[in-house]
């Protein structure tokens, strides 16, 4: 055998039994081709939103520790507590919003809004019974109307239709079928910031990181950065769980919401730059660059100018 | 000569002729040299170091170590090394009323309201990261042109060794604010301890004196970080240094050069002018680097708490290598006989780095045996003309370049829109394959280099130029100093220097300011 | 220092030497730009001092000394190099090796007088060396044994305990109604929610899943009412506490090496250097339609240690 044939088998032999080893190792995979589905929804969809609160009093979305409710014939207006108020999209939209939803929403969630069923290519959920702060939340982040409806994960870009028209449509859609959680407004006086920074570091940095900056997740999906939210809709998000996110409900008080909303829109998104310039947030990875990059490379070249190059 | 009685009356210039032609300084050397022997160190004054400028990057290094220790003094002055829970009462608001350690709540409290703590913090971290950049790059240097080799093995397992406890005293002492990100650090520690066979559970326990996290670590790894390592770091300094004193510096083959001399500058003044220079500049950028650039903002991350974790961490980048072997990893753990073997843990965090530092330790015996060489090496080589060392040297640079880059996989997932299993088996597979290229592909490039007698060199220019004829006229450039080959013959440094008087300082400045040298 | 050199080479030189020459082409105008720089050197360390002394912006404080520092190191540097005699200067290299006649007086220093020694009084040598053995064996002792507990069954055990209520870290019990389908909260057993043993052992998330997504597994019928599902959340591969759920992919994936749960399949992990499933909580919930743990874990929680089987 030649001498200069070691070299090729040599990569061959390692790559297969880098294959090999690849194949074989821990479990079984999960189904991942990204591909093949668009946004999965649970099909117990509706689920996931409990009931709209009747007088009887049946624990909700936010109204665990609800003190006021609003009633108007009947229908629930308004409910919360000091921290944040939830209240329904004014009921004179609606024909507003029946409008804008055929002209911008009908063509993908079909005109009684509720949905087309998965076909293996695509999936878009019906809308009834999502409540409106989902609504709102997917309309005002601009990820609705979505760019590419095939795509794995819808991403935050300029809305299309500002909060009026959103308020319209989710009003539409409620009157189809009211639901709570309603579109919050956040009252940011008396807000924690200790305890918002605790319980974000609890919840959220698993996946948002802890300076808020986002990061890629399994299979394709991804976390978005936080920096561009406003208070608003860290309240929805929390609240509704969009896609991949989990949504909280009992589990975290309307108080502990506006802590962390409050921290978000204050702490996270201004960091304190007393430190110079901040690297992205990225931590150890982006500082070690610098060090490697701007502190030994300059001290290189400084040597290289001082000593004789021969 | 003049009575004692009449001293108040002795004028300078009998004062003078008194002391001798060297004045004061020869005073206090005849009585220093009376008590101790000093006038032998002007061997000291007169040692000669070559002037090659990849020779200075050890001393990148061993400044950064000064900087370490100055800085890590006024830090030592605020920390509070404790990890009993106080309710943070200081400055930055966003941390009031947090129940946090002492540790945290004093290094916060250093950074914010302590005068120039923040950029004490600062530096001293910003000097690690160079510390031991700069070890990297000098051990590559000195590695690839082969100043390992007798009789300078055991300063090599000397640097080597400087190099683990370096790293090790970085992680302790990046764990000591105990803030969420080197807190989950330490978590991972606790389990890579627990993961060796047999005496695993032993070694965690009496490392945290106890279950994780404990109330010992934060203390103990005080002590390490500022006593018991430094101690040994600055011993092996100071082994490392003398052996270089001891056996002289290696320098490059050329005009003059041998296997017994060394050519270059004398130590005073002029050697000791740049170095001193260049500790300058080095404490210059990293201060510069202090002001500047935030890095380990603890405040944004939080105290550490075992139920929280943030995505995208990373240890420093001098730890991620490893970091990047965990993730990359398959999850092999096997069970036999009621015990179990983490290999999943034990290979990638131990197992790996042993054998890497281990082939550095092994590597002069190796080559020693290979080439069956056993002269002593003074002058260095071309890498190019060692194509085995400098390409196997290469091809473990290349992988663990890329077991480091596999530590953030999420970060270039996220960056470059890939799937996170894409990204993570595309670093499976090329943490094998990229060594296997780099070394023939380096072998390949030395032995090419190596062909070309004047790669790299300077080559004397022709100028052309044109007369107002028309005609063209082709003129040789001068001399440049970096011509090696035109270089004057060394001369052992001279002890006194003649002409050096005050009248022929005064003469020999011409008027236009240009001194005329003759080359 | 060998005695040699300080009697070698005491020469003198003409400063009109090449060797003594400065490097720079025009001395004079070298000397200009240097004392320019060492003079902004000055500015700026004298800017640091006064910078401390008002308490400016740490950055403030900071580049000053940045810039003092480098330019005094700039002009020190280019004085030693432009301005300084380059020389070359050669000095001989220490031999390092004595002749073959001392190396053997060396050796035999060692072996005949201590030789000498050791070979007429062997059993005093013997019981030394035995002693002195010992003794390095054991000073060990304190050193390793103080430092900790050994470690027994305490990585075996949590404070879950047969009817140990669900709380979040906040103290409020976990009612069955709070958390929705595609939730998920942390948990600890009441009473440990704020110390750190509880923090790094207790820690445990809940997860609701619609009940027709879950795949029971074999002896866990009864482990997960209503749609609940509890797993430990350190990780079993270095634990880390696996916090990052994923609604629509049911995957708990570990935030540190990106470690993948099945979280409708027993924990089970997809991928990543995890080895071994999350430990499952076994639920239940009580008459005021609280959760509570049926009992302590069944297996230790977290990453593998040799003695665990």
């Amino acid at each position: 055998m030649k001498k200069r044939m070691l070299i090729p088998l040599g990569i061959v032999a390692l790559s297969s039994i880098g294959g090999t080893f690849a194949i074989s190792s821990g479990s079984a995979m999960a189904d991942t081709d990204p591909t093949r589905a668009a946004v999965i929804m649970p099909t117990s969809i509706k689920a996931t939103n409990p009931p709209a609160v009747a007088p009887s009093g049946v624990k909700n979305a936010g109204n665990a520790n609800s003190t006021i409710r609003h009633y108007k014939n009947g229908q629930l207006l308004a409910y919360g507590n000091s921290a944040i108020i939830y209240r329904a999209p004014a009921s004179n939209l609606v024909s507003l919003g029946a409008k804008l939803y055929a002209l911008n929403c009908a063509s993908c969630h079909g005109v009684k809004a509720d949905g087309v069923a998965a076909d293996g290519s695509s999936a878009y959920p019906e809308l009834v019974g999502l409540g409106p702060a989902t609504i709102d939340f997917w309309i005002s982040s601009g990820r609705m109307p979505a760019a590419d409806p095939v795509q794995l994960q819808a991403v935050r870009k300029p809305a299309k239709l500002d909060a009026h028209q959103s308020e319209a449509i989710a009003s539409w859609i409620n009157s189809l079928e009211p639901t709570t959680p309603y579109l919050p407004q956040v009252n940011v006086k008396g807000a924690d910031l200790a305890n918002g920074n605790e319980l974000f570091a609890l919840n959220c940095a698993a996946c948002h990181t802890i300076t808020g900056g986002g990061d890629a997740l399994a299979h394709g999906t991804i976390a978005p950065s936080l920096h561009p939210v406003p208070a608003n809709q860290v309240v929805e998000a929390i609240r509704t769980g969009p896609g991949n996110m989990p949504v909280f409900t009992g589990n975290l008080t309307d108080a502990q919401v506006r802590d962390i909303t409050t921290y978000v829109t204050t702490t996270l998104q201004n960091p304190a730059t007393t430190g110079g310039a901040n690297l992205g947030g990225l931590g150890p990875v982006g500082e070690g660059l610098i060090a490697l990059a701007l502190g030994v490379g300059i001290l290189a070249l400084i040597a290289f100018w001082i000593g004789d190059r021969t | 000569m003049t009575d004692t009685a009449t001293t108040r009356g002795t004028s300078k210039r009998e004062k003078r002729e008194q002391a001798g032609p060297y004045g004061a300084v020869g005073k206090v050397v005849g009585e220093l040299d009376e008590r101790l022997g000093i006038a032998k160190g002007r061997a000291l004054l007169d040692k000669i170091f070559p002037d090659h400028w990849s020779f200075m990057l050890g001393e990148i290094a061993l400044y950064s170590f000064v900087i370490l220790l100055a800085t890590g003094v006024f830090l030592t002055l605020y920390y509070v090394p404790s990890q009993e829970e106080v309710i943070y009462h200081g400055v930055y608001g966003p941390l009031r009323g947090m129940h946090v350690t002492q540790a945290y709540a004093s290094t916060v409290d250093l950074s914010f309201s302590v005068r120039g703590g923040l950029l004490m913090r600062q530096m001293h971290h910003w000097a690690c990261n160079i510390f031991i950049g700069a070890m990297v790059i000098h051990m590559a240097r000195v590695f690839f042109t082969g100043a390992f080799r007798k009789p300078r093995e055991l300063n090599w397992s000397i640097g080597v060794t400087l190099m683990t406890l370096a790293i090790l005293n970085g992680f302790v002492g990046y764990s000591l604010p105990d803030d969420l990100v080197s807190g989950t650090g330490l978590r991972i520690g606790f389990s890579i301890l627990l993961s060796v066979p047999l005496v695993g559970t032993y070694l965690s326990f009496f490392v945290f004196g106890g279950n994780f996290p404990g109330t010992a670590v934060i203390p103990r790894f005080f002590i390490i970080h500022v006593l018991l390592l430094p101690l040994v770091i600055l011993g092996m300094i100071g082994a490392h240094m003398g052996l270089l004193a001891k056996q002289q510096h290696t320098q490059f083959p050329g005009k003059g050069r041998t296997e017994k001399n060394v050519v270059g500058t004398p130590m005073f003044p002029t050697f000791i002018a740049k170095a001193t220079g260049f500790f300058f500049m080095t404490t210059g950028v990293t201060a510069l680097l202090g002001a500047l650039v935030a890095i380990n903002p603890i405040w944004i991350y939080g105290p550490y708490d075992a139920s929280k974790i943030s995505y995208a961490v990373q240890p420093d980048w001098y730890m991620g290598w490893l970091d990047g072997a965990a993730r990359i990893m398959p999850a092999w753990e096997f069970s036999s006989f009621g015990h179990t073997w983490p290999l999943n843990i034990f290979v990638p965090a131990v197992l790996f780095p042993g054998l890497i530092f281990g082939l550095c330790y092994a590597w002069p015996a190796l080559e020693r045996r290979r080439h069956g060489d056993n002269e002593l090496h003074n002058l260095l080589d071309n890498p190019r003309d060692v194509p085995h060392r400098t390409a196997a040297g290469a091809a473990v640079l290349a992988l663990l370049f890329t077991v480091f880059v596999a530590s953030s996989t999420d970060v270039l997932a996220n960056f470059f829109h890939l799937k996170l299993d894409t990204v993570l088996w595309a670093m499976r597979f090329l943490v094998i394959i990229i060594p296997v290229v780099v070394y023939p592909l380096t072998f390949k490039v030395c032995q090419e280099l190596a062909e070309l007698s004047d790669a790299g060199k300077r080559k004397r220019a022709m100028i052309v130029s044109r007369t107002a004829e028309g005609e063209y006229v082709a003129v040789e450039a001068d001399v440049h100093p970096e011509d090696g080959e035109h270089e004057a013959d060394a001369l052992p440094v001279p002890t006194f220097i003649e002409g050096l008087s005050d009248d022929a300082a005064k003469t020999a400045a011409p008027s236009n300011g240009v001194r005329q040298v003759d080359r | 220092m060998s005695h040699d050199e300080a009697h070698a080479s005491i020469t003198t030189v003409s400063i009109d030497d090449v060797r003594m020459q400065p490097k720079a082409k025009n001395p004079v105008r070298t000397e200009r730009w240097i004392a320019f720089w060492l003079f902004i050197g000055i500015l700026g360390v004298a800017g640091f001092g006064a910078a401390y002394w008002v308490d400016a912006n740490p950055w403030v404080i900071g580049t000053s000394l940045g810039i003092g520092l480098s330019a005094i190191g700039y002009g020190l540097t280019a004085w030693g190099k432009y301005l300084m005699p380059q020389g070359p200067f050669v000095e001989e290299r220490h031999q390092l090796g004595s002749s073959q006649e001392e190396r053997d007086a060396m050796a035999a220093a060692l072996v005949e007088r201590g030789g000498s020694v050791f070979k007429r009084r062997k059993l005093l040598g013997g019981l030394l060396g035995g002693g002195l053995g010992i003794f390095g064996v054991v000073a060990i002792f304190p050193l390793l044994r103080s430092l900790g507990p050994l470690p027994g069954k305490t990585l075996e055990e949590t404070n879950w305990k047969r009817g140990s209520k669900l709380v979040y870290q906040d103290g409020r019990q976990v009612h069955v109604g709070d958390v929705a389908i595609g939730g998920i909260a942390t948990v600890f057993p009441k009473g440990f929610e704020r110390t750190t043993e509880g923090q790094a052992v207790d820690q445990t998330v809940i997860i609701r899943i619609a009940e027709g997504d879950f795949v029971t597994q074999p002896g866990r019928e009864t482990w997960g009412p209503k749609g609940y599902v509890a797993y430990s959340k350190l990780c079993t591969h270095l634990g880390c506490p696996v916090g990052l759920y994923e609604q629509q992919l049911q995957l708990l994936v570990c935030p540190c090496h990106q470690s993948m749960f099945d979280v409708k399949n027993g924990g089970l992990p997809q991928f990543g250097p995890a080895p071994r499933p999350l430990p499952q909580l076994a639920l239940y919930v009580d008459s005021d339609g609280y959760l509570r743990a049926q009992g302590g874990y069944h297996e230790p929680v977290g990453p593998g240690y040799w003695e665990r089987s």
